[in-house]
């Protein structure tokens, strides 16, 4: 029963991935809709990573105890001015963990 | 003949250099799920195939918990659905590029196709020849190795470790992710669409809305690309 669940799932997840990639499906994207999907990358992204900063079990948390928010603008500062996908984690992480420890 | 393979090993190679960071970034995740598998009274295997074919993280997460609370299976299925659901977008935008290829091709690449390997996807010339496409099965499939393999550390380190659903260890997935917008920002229309998404997802996620991420995404695409419109029109 559980094999036959996560297969289940295994097609569930596999079918959103694929679904249209398939040539087959007959659909056309006009220029508005190719434009609208170019912003797709940042926005979802964005949408999750915001929530993990700021909602703690369902909770909005903008209070300055939360080591969450100092680390994210740590981590914006350093995406920023690095462009390097690992100074940003390092400066994220590392005033994640000050601020967890002392906040 | 030799260069040619050596020149595609090559770009599978820089694919997964590019990966590496996001794929030490969801070591803590990986250990977090293979744990707690084990932990709600998986087998090892069972906990292992969920990271083999389900391949997914949020959604391996929260269905391992749906089940060990034995939820009706259509809600289980549901559950997953929904939270996949923003793959259905990252699928359109490639669509235009991916549609036409061998369909090895579009199933392997659509089957390592997570919101890392979208996030790589970015170049305007990405998939477009075979350097290109061994870049991205690089890149996808050393994901796909590292994920198991934290998966498997996970389940092995499971019965020592304590519950860490609550330790923090999201925080390196929304650096990395930090990581892979911020530079993209580069007009205001990408400015105000990661603004709209990120206020939206807030709000939804305070409600409890079980489509919000994808909600707060497309409507924040929607602001950009109006605001591009506009600009122009004019």
């Amino acid at each position: 029963m559980t094999l036959m669940t996560i297969s289940l799932l295994a097609v569930i997840t596999f079918t959103t991935r694929y679904l249209f990639l398939e040539g087959k499906l007959p659909l056309r994207l006009g220029p508005n809709v190719k434009q609208l999907l170019s912003f797709s990358a940042p926005a979802v992204l964005t949408a999750i990573f915001v929530p993990i900063l700021f909602i703690h079990e369902q909770q909005l948390d903008i209070s300055p105890t939360n080591a969450y928010l100092w680390g994210g603008v740590a981590a914006i500062i350093a995406a920023y001015k690095t462009h390097s996908v690992y100074w940003t984690i390092g400066v994220g992480t590392s005033v994640f963990l000050v601020g967890g420890t002392f906040l | 003949m030799f260069n040619r393979r050596k020149a595609l090993l090559a770009a599978a190679s820089k694919g997964a250099l590019d990966m590496l960071p996001l794929s030490l970034a969801v070591l803590p995740w990986g250990i977090l799920f293979g744990s707690l598998a084990i932990q709600r009274g998986f087998s090892w295997i069972e906990a292992q195939l969920f990271s083999a074919i389900i391949f997914g993280g949020a959604v391996q997460i929260v269905t391992v918990e749906l089940m060990a609370e034995d939820t009706p299976l259509l809600t289980v299925l549901f559950s997953a659905l929904v939270i996949s659901s923003r793959h259905f977008l990252y699928g359109l935008t490639l669509r235009e590029k991916l549609r036409a290829k061998p369909l090895r091709w579009r199933v392997g690449l659509g089957f390592l196709l997570t919101d890392e390997l979208f996030s790589l996807s970015g170049d305007r010339r990405a998939y477009a020849n075979r350097y290109r496409l061994y870049y991205a099965l690089g890149a996808g499939g050393s994901f796909y190795l590292a994920w198991n393999v934290w998966t498997a550390a996970g389940i092995v380190a499971g019965a020592w470790l304590p519950d860490l659903t609550n330790l923090g260890l999201d925080f390196a997935i929304a650096a990395t992710f930090i990581a892979l917008v911020i530079p993209d920002i580069k007009s205001l229309p990408i400015l105000v669409c990661v603004l709209v998404s990120a206020i939206l997802s807030i709000v939804f996620s305070i409600y409890n809305l079980e489509l919000g991420l994808v909600l707060a995404a497309l409507i924040g695409m929607l602001a950009g690309f109006g605001l591009q419109k506009l600009r122009q029109a004019q």
